[in-house]
């Protein structure tokens, strides 16, 4: 069952007056529950937008074209308040960010009790999530430290019971292995690759890392703000119109 | 708490907010202890003066001044609308009066006692000792405020001497925050006696002792309305001048009043300010953390839990100011007061309800100062804020 569904994306971003960034132009996805899927493309290509989106970070433009549509677990989340949106994010999602992120005033343990508690997890709960969390990772000896003692690939292991303290139905990781060497990288990957594996978690990421995407059940591929090729290995590559015109224009 | 190890991140930057509502709050402090010991001799002075005329000589104000006849209180007594007439003779005990800033200066004071017949309705109370009776006339005793017993550093039965003269202690009373803490309170002949004293033999000798008096209280019948007898009395006898509680309130207690007011609004100016410190420091606070809120943001804390974190910092940065503050205020007045002990001023009366208020005004200050760079904080992209440098 398709967790996460999308279809006409589109987000204008406005820099300056006369600046407008057109960033995702109608794209249509879908997301199967337990999958592991990569979003790759070259810089400006929207995939970051379309992480944004798919996050609920913000919301899909709704003009200027066919009304957009977002389903979470077959739930209509396309059109929803800030409020409502930062509640499902709290509660239903999980997120790995590049730059690890961590709350720099906050130890390991903390920082994961932090999204538990967003996520409503109160009390003594909240502790015993967040320590099991940290042990999914393996890193419950250093749970008691500060980021600024740990180190990278370790802060994006705290990262990632942060990101999955609230049981999310989905987590989204942002260039989860950008700022690591190749050793760590390859700790991270494993450890999603377990989560994908072993516990059923959809996962979906945004890498320039042509290994994670060969880690991934497929790769989607991204080129000026539309989805070049989707990676379904069993249907039709939907390649876009615009792409097709050229071609037939040639042949004619 | 989590909160207050962010406070910790930029220690000296926090220190300094924080003195800053230290200062606004020790300012309050001091000077509501000083308004609230210039509200207590007020009201301690309204009342004293409500429902009775004090008649002085013309010249003279609050009973200092020239000298009047005994024989002027059974003229009093004649008019209408007066119950009893009670001749008193009230003198400073020292003459150097550099001493004096606020309140009363230390006097004593002479009357025969009982001779209001139970008209005297300001409450005076006896810590230890008795009252006088009429049947001290002649003697001299003494009974003595609370602040002069502490300056003579005297006991029931010591002696003490009262312009050179030796008087026996009696009864020293409780505190009344007001004039009477002052006061050494005689029997009539022997204030005259002291009070004859003071004058010139030219003029002493043309005085009979016995009928020297500096002031009258009288007391009204029932019903009759203080006013009304003030002006028959100012008709009637001359060289003299009557005060009302009313005349009181309107000298005294408009002037009070405004001190009151320059007191409290230097007070709260200084804390404006403070306040003012405390909105800039969590301006800055929220810059430097735009990062950390985008990523509170993005794992799902709401605008309002992001406005929550930085008022609740600010509020204990008020917190923290007005508890120092208070401190620093508590220490002050105590000093002050100590200081001024030995000349038996007592300047600061800091009150339960000036601390707590104090430190509550302190706490919502801060509050109220975070508000407008927590609105803020909580309407941050959370995309653009995770980027930020």
């Amino acid at each position: 069952m398709a967790i996460l569904e999308g279809r006409n994306l589109r987000k204008t971003y406005k820099l300056s007056r006369r600046n407008t960034v057109e960033a995702l132009k109608g794209v249509e996805i879908s997301i199967e529950q337990g999958e592991m899927v990569a979003i790759m493309g070259p810089s400006g290509s929207g995939k970051s937008t379309l992480m944004h989106i798919l996050g609920l970070l913000h919301a899909p433009d709704p003009n200027h074209g066919p009304a957009p549509e977002l389903y979470l677990g077959g739930e209509n989340v396309a059109s929803l308040s800030d409020n409502a949106r930062t509640r499902i994010r709290a509660r239903r999602m999980g997120f790995v960010f590049q730059d690890f992120n961590l709350v720099p005033t906050l130890t390991a343990l903390e920082n994961v009790m932090l999204a538990g508690d967003y996520a409503g997890i109160r009390g003594k709960q909240a502790r015993q999530a967040a320590v099991d969390a940290l042990a999914l990772v393996g890193l419950n000896e250093r749970a008691d430290h500060k980021p600024v003692e740990l180190s990278g690939g370790e802060q994006q292991r705290v990262a990632l019971a942060r990101a999955l303290v609230n049981k999310p139905e989905i987590i989204l990781a942002d260039e989860p292995t950008g700022n690591l060497d190749s050793d760590r990288s390859a700790e991270v990957l494993a450890l999603l690759r377990q989560f994908n594996r072993e516990h059923g978690q959809t996962i979906v990421l945004v890498t320039h890392d042509a290994e994670v995407g060969e880690a991934c059940d497929r790769v989607i591929r991204m080129r000026d703000g539309r989805i070049r090729d989707d990676g379904q290995r069993t249907s039709v590559n939907r390649a876009t119109p615009t792409m097709a015109l050229p071609a037939m224009a040639a042949s004619a | 708490m989590r909160l207050v190890r962010d406070l910790g991140r930029r220690k000296l930057r926090s220190t300094l907010t924080i003195t800053g509502i230290t200062i606004g709050i020790m300012a309050l402090v001091v000077f509501g202890s000083m308004a609230n010991k210039i509200d207590a001799l007020v009201k301690g002075g309204s009342e004293y003066y409500q429902g009775k005329v004090t008649v002085s000589a013309k010249g003279g104000y609050m009973g200092l001044g020239g000298v009047l006849s005994t024989k002027m209180a059974d003229q009093i007594a004649t008019l209408a609308g007066v119950d009893v007439v009670v001749p008193s003779v009230q003198l400073m005990l020292n003459d150097d009066v550099s001493g004096v800033s606020m309140g009363t200066p230390p006097m004593i004071d002479g009357a025969v006692a009982g001779a209001d017949k139970g008209r005297e309705t300001f409450p005076i109370h006896y810590a230890t000792g008795r009252a006088l009776t009429a049947a001290d006339e002649g003697s001299r005793v003494v009974v003595l405020g609370s602040d002069l017993a502490r300056q003579f550093n005297a006991q029931v039965g010591d002696t003490v001497t009262l312009r050179n003269v030796k008087f026996q202690v009696v009864g020293i009373l409780e505190p009344t925050l007001t004039a009477p803490d002052n006061s050494a309170m005689v029997p009539l002949a022997a204030a005259q006696q002291l009070y004859v004293r003071t004058l010139s033999d030219l003029v002493a000798d043309r005085l009979n002792v016995n009928e020297i008096a500096t002031g009258l209280v009288v007391y009204p019948k029932p019903g009759a309305d203080p006013e009304k007898i003030a002006d028959e009395i100012d008709a009637n006898v001359a060289g003299i001048t009557t005060m009302t509680g009313k005349d009181f309130d309107q000298q005294i207690g408009a002037a009070t009043s405004m001190l009151n007011a320059i007191l409290i609004g230097i007070g709260l100016l200084s804390l404006v300010i403070g306040g003012l410190s405390v909105i800039n420091t969590m301006a800055m606070s929220v810059a430097e953390r735009t990062r950390e809120i985008g990523i509170k943001r993005a794992i799902g804390a709401s605008r309002w839990r992001i406005r929550r974190e930085i008022v609740i910092e600010s509020a204990i940065i008020g917190l923290i100011g007005g508890l120092t503050g208070l401190g620093l205020g508590y220490v002050i007045t105590t000093l002050g007061n100590d200081a001024g002990r030995s000349s038996a001023t007592i300047l600061f009366d800091l009150t339960f309800g000036t601390a707590f208020s104090s430190v509550a005004f302190a706490t919502i200050l801060g509050a109220a100062a975070g508000f407008i760079p927590a609105w803020h904080a909580s309407r941050l992209d959370p995309v653009t804020a995770l980027r930020y440098e």
